[in-house]
């Protein structure tokens, strides 16, 4: 294509660096944001006015910005989740049903402690909060094993066994928490019983000690993909699993490990949400929200490109903007599920710039006039 | 009983059409993991369009419409930019996700229009579904055309050495599936499920999608496959009809996705794919560059 006696050229790109990365993913996000405010357009807002307002609430805001530390919290936990079997060329999309597991072996924990019967029980949190914590990520990690067995032993089709998961483990929850089920808060409103207070999660300045464990995680994350063995092996995995079956790597042992490490730290974002975020302290009736959230996770770890430590900037954006989106949903009154929609609208933009991580675009000026008589536009 | 039997046969019907455009798709060696966000949009779509005009015939034109936009997408993605397909398809399923709570939100509620009329009990999509199966059958194994799909299914630089348009035709087919999905979507919206609610289908198209590697990608056993399918899903609304007061209905719930998983296991055994693995379409899921 020739703009002028510049001449555009689509060039495949031998590598990839870091920063070329970077400002491809960058650009991805604000072309999605460009295009997410038509909806504001479309709601006769001025979309400036929109984003001004929906990240000085999430960012600047004494009652948003916990709201979205939080979030960031979780959307750590579900993209660290989605990243470690995505490095070694494996698809998480459970981390919904991992977290729900993890939620479940939390509340399991304070079950079996009569936490129940009692709600001003005075439990010992120094060891009943420990404990939650390897509930929560021994439930994840079993539902995460098990698509990670099948793939590894059978080579079954991880995305749907991952997505089947997800459902069985949201009627689960449903099986637990309504109607009778073992969970049910006493007061018989469809959600499970409240957390003894003496087990609320310890606060640091209002935000939850699971802060650490979610930027741990990425850091650990982080040196096992840059410097062990088993790291090098889930990458070599990921580029070619053929090549890595002939350099001795198991092909059964890599899955099972990965998707039960991302089950674990997806179950422990399970325990951020139902059992430690402030004012939250039960699976809500609308835990399938919290579910859904957790796709967020899908499109951070993308952008991410699989690097644990990106991920910290991009999931602190998108949790501000989930929790923007939805103060902006009721201060200006656009409809219901702005958040649902801005996660469409990254997804897709992100699909469509993967083109670019193969692909470059470069200029060249063309010689003179004389030498290029090829296009109309000369005279 | 009888009433079971009628809306068993009418969930199969849902699954037949999505799963037939989803195998439409594979079939030229394209895989769309997001027929699920077709099918939302297609039901969405539909949904609002049937409603605010009073028409369902312009419903299921709306659904069938911007299921093909979408999947014109998906064929945009996966063979012009060949973006990875599993990505793409992820894409088009939670694009399909969001939208369509955002957009659907203010029509959450029953439709509200007389039902479809229906021939000696079933819905007019029953026989459609059939007859579609049928056909694809018939046009995947006995025609020019369908030859042409399979072998850029197969072997794609085979095929386009031999003169076929290998973009034409993938372009084809998943525009095609994405149309079938659109439909079905809008059949659970505007006839099975007449009522609106955020990401309604739960599972459907993720369920279909598993149909299509069950059938071997064959249409007759996937018809065979979507009547087991829609039972089962029915069988989960209603345990009280095979088992009543055992366990809850919510664990009822998972059965379908429990036997998805078991059945997927089943035909990844060694025993299964030395038999009949070869069904698989050679190129599935692979990107082609023209040298």
């Amino acid at each position: 294509m020739r703009i002028g006696s510049y001449q555009l050229k689509l060039e495949k790109r031998v590598t990839l660096s870091g920063g070329e990365a970077a400002i491809i993913s960058v650009l991805a996000i604000i072309f999605a944001l460009a295009l997410f405010s038509s909806i504001f357009i479309l709601a006769e807002i001025n979309p400036l006015f929109a984003y001004r307002e929906i990240f000085s609430y999430a960012f600047a805001n004494p009652y948003g910005l916990p709201l979205t530390i939080n979030r960031f919290i979780f959307l750590l936990l579900c993209t660290s989740a989605f990243i470690i079997p995505f490095r070694a060329g494996l698809w998480n999309i459970g981390m919904t049903g991992q977290l729900y597991m993890g939620a479940l072996g939390a509340f399991a924990v304070l079950f079996a402690f009569g936490g129940k019967e009692f709600r001003a029980l005075d439990l010992p949190h120094g060891i009943v909060i420990p404990l939650m914590l390897i509930a929560a990520a021994l439930g994840g990690a079993v539902l995460g094993a098990i698509a990670g067995f099948l793939k590894g032993k059978l080579d079954v089709n991880e995305i749907v066994v991952t997505m089947m998961l997800n459902f069985i483990a949201f009627w689960l929850v449903a099986h637990m928490i309504k109607e009778g089920g073992p969970f049910m808060n006493p007061g018989g409103r469809g959600e499970s019983f409240e957390l003894p207070p003496s087990v609320y999660a310890p606060l640091i300045r209002g935000i939850p000690f699971t802060i650490f464990i979610a930027l741990g995680v990425t850091v650990l994350l982080y040196f096992l993909f840059a410097k062990t063995r088993i790291g090098y092996q889930i990458k070599a995995h990921g580029h070619n699993p053929a090549a890595a079956r002939y350099a001795g790597i198991s092909t059964f042992k890599i899955p099972l490990l990965v998707f039960t490490l991302g089950g674990a730290v997806a179950g422990l974002a399970g325990y951020h949400y139902f059992a430690a975020v402030p004012g939250v302290y039960k699976i809500a009736r609308n835990y399938g929200y919290f579910g859904d959230l957790a796709f967020y996770g899908i499109i951070c770890g993308l952008i991410s490109l699989g690097n644990p430590l990106a991920a910290i900037p991009v999931a602190l954006l998108f949790g501000g903007l989930s929790i923007g989106g939805r103060f902006v949903q009721g201060k200006l009154h656009v409809g219901f599920g702005v958040d649902y929609a801005l996660l469409g609208v990254l997804m897709i933009t992100l699909v469509a710039f993967q083109f670019f991580y193969r692909y470059k675009i470069t200029w060249a000026k063309t010689g003179g006039k004389v030498r290029c008589g090829s296009s109309s536009l000369e005279v | 009983m009888w009433e079971f039997i009628l809306r068993s046969l009418e969930a199969s019907t849902i699954f037949t059409f999505a799963a037939l455009g989803e195998l439409v798709d594979q079939r030229s060696g394209v895989l769309n993991v997001g027929i699920e966000g077709v099918m939302l949009f297609g039901a969405t779509l539909g949904f609002i369009t049937a409603q605010s005009t009073e028409s369902y015939l312009l419903g299921f034109l709306v659904g069938t419409a911007i299921g093909g936009l979408l999947g014109f997408l998906h064929g945009f993605f996966s063979v012009t930019l060949g973006v990875d397909q599993v990505v793409a398809g992820m894409g088009i399923w939670i694009l399909g996700f969001g939208l369509t709570t955002y957009i659907g939100c203010p029509y959450t509620g029953p439709l509200g229009m007389e039902r479809i009329p229906t021939i000696l009990g079933f819905s007019p999509f029953f026989y459609a579904g059939i007859a579609l199966a049928v056909v694809s059958w018939f046009v995947l194994s006995k025609t020019s055309l369908g030859l042409r799909i399979r072998s850029v299914g197969e072997n794609p630089s085979v095929a386009e050495v031999s003169g076929i348009d290998v973009t034409k035709t993938r372009y084809l087919c998943t525009t095609i599936g994405g149309m079938l999905a659109g439909f079905s979507g809008a059949i659970y919206a505007l006839f099975y499920n007449p009522v609106w609610n955020y990401n309604f289908l739960m599972g459907w198209g993720f369920i279909a999608l598993a149909l299509v590697f069950f059938s071997m990608w064959n249409p007759l056993i996937l018809l065979g496959g979507s009547l087991l399918f829609g039972t089962l899903w029915q069988l989960s609304l209603n345990p009280q009809l095979v088992l009543p007061g055992v366990l809850s209905r919510y664990i009822w719930r998972t059965v379908p996705f429990v036997i998805t998983i078991g059945v997927l296991l089943l035909i990844s055994t060694k025993w299964f794919r030395t038999r009949w693995g070869a069904a698989r379409p050679e190129a599935l899921a692979r990107p082609y560059v023209k040298e």
